[in-house]
């Protein structure tokens, strides 16, 4: 079944013909089918007096001669179409000489919360991420089979929202029938909070089910919030259930969100999880150009290649950099020069990263989950001694730092031990492979 | 059907409901009134498919039915009755005989089985706040709501709530009136644009209510309910704008009047505004000046003189009459406050020491 307005048309001409042209015109005007999955047909009504009234009254006669045409129909869902702002270029006639309000445009979709800028045109594709825009691309065109749920991670301004956001609006776009809607973490537990206030839990239930793509971004948030990830997990299995697409993003593997319940993890790493990692050079100058011809200028290529050299790995900060060059270049009305460049990097953009080796220990004890101190102790129990020999291993290897300062800094250790150590996780990294992803999540972690 | 009603009841229940019936629709049960009588009680159905109202009034009902009676001549009829108290109203095939004690009349019915239903809406965690205080949020705004739906958004009120206030704002991108109301408790929605037509005659049919009105939301539909009135209306699906950001912070000039003052000189200078109701404010704070002048080619010109306090900038702008003066209405305060952050800035309008109205409204072009 391709032509729903053509099948639509049939079966209005059959209505017509059974009840009176007064009635026809009441209660099926402006209807239609926005789409049929499966047999279930949804068709769209103006309001919900029509929905009411179809249901009740018409709903057997529709289904009837929907099915007469189309034997697999065994189904039929109504829905309450949206307003349509009608574009209409003059404005009323009067008065037309006072001043607009210089009220803001609305960006983001209140239906399904996508903000439009985000699409796949806008989405520069490098080594970095082609892994994950393949997965990307894979799940558009068999959203809910291919890859169910695609877990997208990766730091902070690496271009997860983009990519799953560009998802969404591309399904959006190619399947209009399809109800997608992208939320934060956060907002999802504000809406659960909020209905458990008000005792609208089944209100708060019907309305994530009903999404055929749900996009839901910076998963971490629900760390230790055992009643949101309740709800999640009940509200994964349902979507799971019935082939609807899941997508989720993070700063982590699942396995590394502390605080979040195994049998979510499970479930988050059922399907397709890529990571994005930090943009490697030829990206990062792929990134700069596009963005300079967004907007509007084009800077050279000596230019671009020098900024791609001394930003490192984050795309909103390359992002910035382009905007505040371009602005200046506005403001002074002139070519943007090498010396230009140069100033600016060097008073905006922070140093390469120095980084104590209490903030490594931090990282790294948190990482593991526990006690920051007792990696400065004697304790010899597994569970820290892990964690310690990596500390040691990442601050020589990450940071240079001499053996005797390292076990001299990590609660008077011997240096032949920090040796040892060190040697220890070199050795295991060839071997074991959650040991590789776990270094790598932490530098990940110790970069940000 | 068979019932016996006391006609001050009947009267206000088809008065309510009239509002809402559907009038010249090619579906001539729109215009119609559903009486439905069952357990000691009229319920009394009129939609016009945007809006849904059911009042129910205690009867006594001696044979439980249904019937459609046309609403216009219905409730005409009851209220012409002067003397009568009591009325009975018997179903007889397609008539409906109606019986006082100097009065026999009959009516011919629509057929009831064509009556749209009226979408009921749970009542679950509802939100309740007085009724004349959920009129008065909407009567302080509503005149500043676009009319027509080019962009459904700007016809519509925007309900939200902040902290202990409950938030009403409209705009049609000329002007924008916004109003807080103290509530006692949050309501369960983030915000509703509620159609300005509905929002109309909702606030005629709860006008004189001292009760609660509850209010419950669902997926492009809101209920009302209070003392046996249910209402539902159609609610915009779209985003209003952020207006928040287009508020000045800070002004150039300001002048304080007093309102009663404002009005009357704005009264004088109607008279001469031209076509485009057009008039120039003239502010000169040094000199303690604030002029209103009118200009029209073919009537003559006048300047009023205001007793204002006045600081700041000198400023000299032009404002639409209507949209300038529609906010009086809303400021409760004897005294007013303009500012004014320069050329085709908007003016704030405020009323002194009341911080719950506000009003922004855009000056004209000057040539």
């Amino acid at each position: 079944m391709t032509d729903y307005k053509q099948l639509w048309q049939k079966v209005l001409i059959e209505m017509e013909l059974g009840i009176s042209s007064a009635n026809f015109t009441t209660w099926f005007k402006d209807t239609r089918i926005v789409k049929e999955e499966g047999g279930v047909v949804v068709l769209s009504v103006p309001n919900a007096f029509v929905k009411e009234w179809l249901l009740t009254k018409y709903h057997n006669t529709i289904l009837r001669s929907l099915r007469n045409l189309e034997s697999s129909v065994h189904a039929i869902e109504y829905v309450v179409n949206k307003e349509e702002t009608r574009r209409r270029e003059e404005r009323p006639g009067r008065e037309t000489n006072t001043r607009e309000l210089p009220l803001p445009e609305v960006e983001v979709n209140k239906d399904d919360n996508l903000n439009p800028r985000y699409t796949f045109e806008s989405f520069v594709i490098g080594p970095f991420n082609e892994l994950a825009h393949a997965a990307a691309q894979a799940v558009i065109k068999k959203p809910g089979i291919m890859y169910n749920p695609l877990f997208i991670y990766g730091s902070t301004g690496h271009g997860k929202t983009h990519l799953i956001q560009a998802i969404g609006n591309h399904i959006k776009a190619t399947s209009p029938g399809k109800k997608v809607y992208y939320m934060t973490s956060e907002q999802f537990g504000q809406d659960c909070m909020n209905a458990l206030q008000h005792q609208k839990m089944n209100v708060f239930k019907e309305k994530y089910r009903k999404y055929d793509v749900l996009i839901v971004d910076d998963i971490q948030f629900f760390s230790d919030k055992q009643k949101f990830q309740e709800e999640l997990f009940h509200l994964f299995n349902t979507l799971y259930d019935n082939n609807r697409q899941i997508i989720f993003s993070s700063d982590k593997h699942p396995h590394f969100i502390t605080g979040l319940e195994d049998r979510l993890k499970s479930r988050l790493s059922a399907g397709m999880i890529v990571d994005i990692p930090p943009p490697d050079k030829e990206s990062r100058i792929a990134i700069i150009a596009a963005k300079s011809v967004q907007q509007g200028v084009a800077l050279s290529p000596e230019i671009i290649d020098y900024l791609a050299h001394s930003i490192n790995g984050n795309i909103r900060e390359l992002e910035g950099a382009v905007n505040s060059l371009l602005c200046q270049f506005e403001l002074k009305g002139k070519e943007i020069s090498m010396t230009d460049v140069r100033n600016y990097i060097k008073n905006n953009i922070k140093p390469k990263r120095i980084v104590a080796v209490k903030d490594v220990v931090r990282i790294i004890s948190d990482f593991y989950n526990i006690k920051e101190e007792s990696i400065y102790e004697k304790t010899r129990h597994k569970e820290v001694i892990r964690p310690r020999q990596i500390i040691m291993y990442i601050l020589r290897e990450d940071f240079n730092i001499s053996y005797p300062s390292i076990g001299q800094k990590l609660g008077g250790r011997d240096h032949t031990t920090v040796i040892h150590s060190c040697e220890k996780i070199k050795n295991d990294i060839k071997l074991d492979q959650t040991l590789v992803d776990e270094v790598g999540q932490i530098r990940n972690l110790i970069t940000v | 059907m068979k019932i016996e009603a006391i006609k001050g009841q009947l009267e206000e229940a088809f008065n309510k409901a009239d509002k809402i019936a559907g009038k010249n629709q090619n579906l001539p049960v729109l215009s119609g009134f559903y009486l439905d009588a069952r357990d000691n009680l009229l319920i009394v159905k009129a939609t016009n498919l945007d809006l849904g109202i059911s009042v129910s009034i205690p009867v006594k009902v001696i044979e439980p039915g249904i019937v459609v009676v046309p609403a216009h001549i219905i409730s005409s009829f009851v209220s012409s009755l002067v003397s009568d108290r009591n009325i009975t109203l018997q179903t007889k095939n397609q008539v409906l005989d109606i019986k006082t004690k100097t009065t026999k009349t009959s009516i011919n019915t629509l057929p009831s089985e064509e009556f749209p239903i009226i979408p009921e809406i749970g009542n679950d965690g509802a939100f309740s706040m007085p009724a004349r205080d959920f009129v008065f949020g909407i009567r302080s705004v509503i005149y500043a709501a676009a009319v027509g739906s080019i962009k459904p958004e700007l016809s519509s009120i925007s309900i939200t709530h902040e902290g202990e206030f409950l938030v009403f704002a409209a705009t049609d991108s000329f002007r924008l009136a916004e109003k807080k109301i103290k509530i006692k408790k949050a309501p369960h929605f983030k915000q509703i644009l509620v159609p300005q037509k509905n929002a109309l005659e909702i606030v005629k049919i709860f006008d004189r209510g001292d009760e609660e009105v509850s209010i419950s939301i669902e997926e492009h539909q809101m209920a009302l309910r209070s003392n046996g009135v249910y209402i539902t209306s159609r609610i915009i699906d779209g985003n209003f704008p952020d207006y928040r950001q287009i508020i000045p912070k800070e002004s150039k000039t300001t002048a304080v009047t007093l309102k009663q003052d404002l009005i009357a000189s704005l009264k004088t200078s109607l008279i001469f505004s031209d076509s485009m109701n057009q008039l120039i404010l003239r502010l000169v704070p040094k000199e303690k000046k604030f002029e209103i002048e009118s200009k029209n080619s073919t009537v003559g010109e006048s300047i009023q003189s205001l007793e204002a306090v006045l600081e700041g900038e000198d400023i000299s702008i032009n404002v639409n009459h209507r949209y300038f003066t529609d906010c009086f209405q809303s400021v409760m305060t004897d005294s007013l406050s303009l500012s004014f952050s320069g050329q085709a800035k908007p003016i704030v309008i405020r009323g002194v020491g009341d911080q719950s109205f506000l009003y922004l409204v855009m000056p004209m072009n000057q040539a």
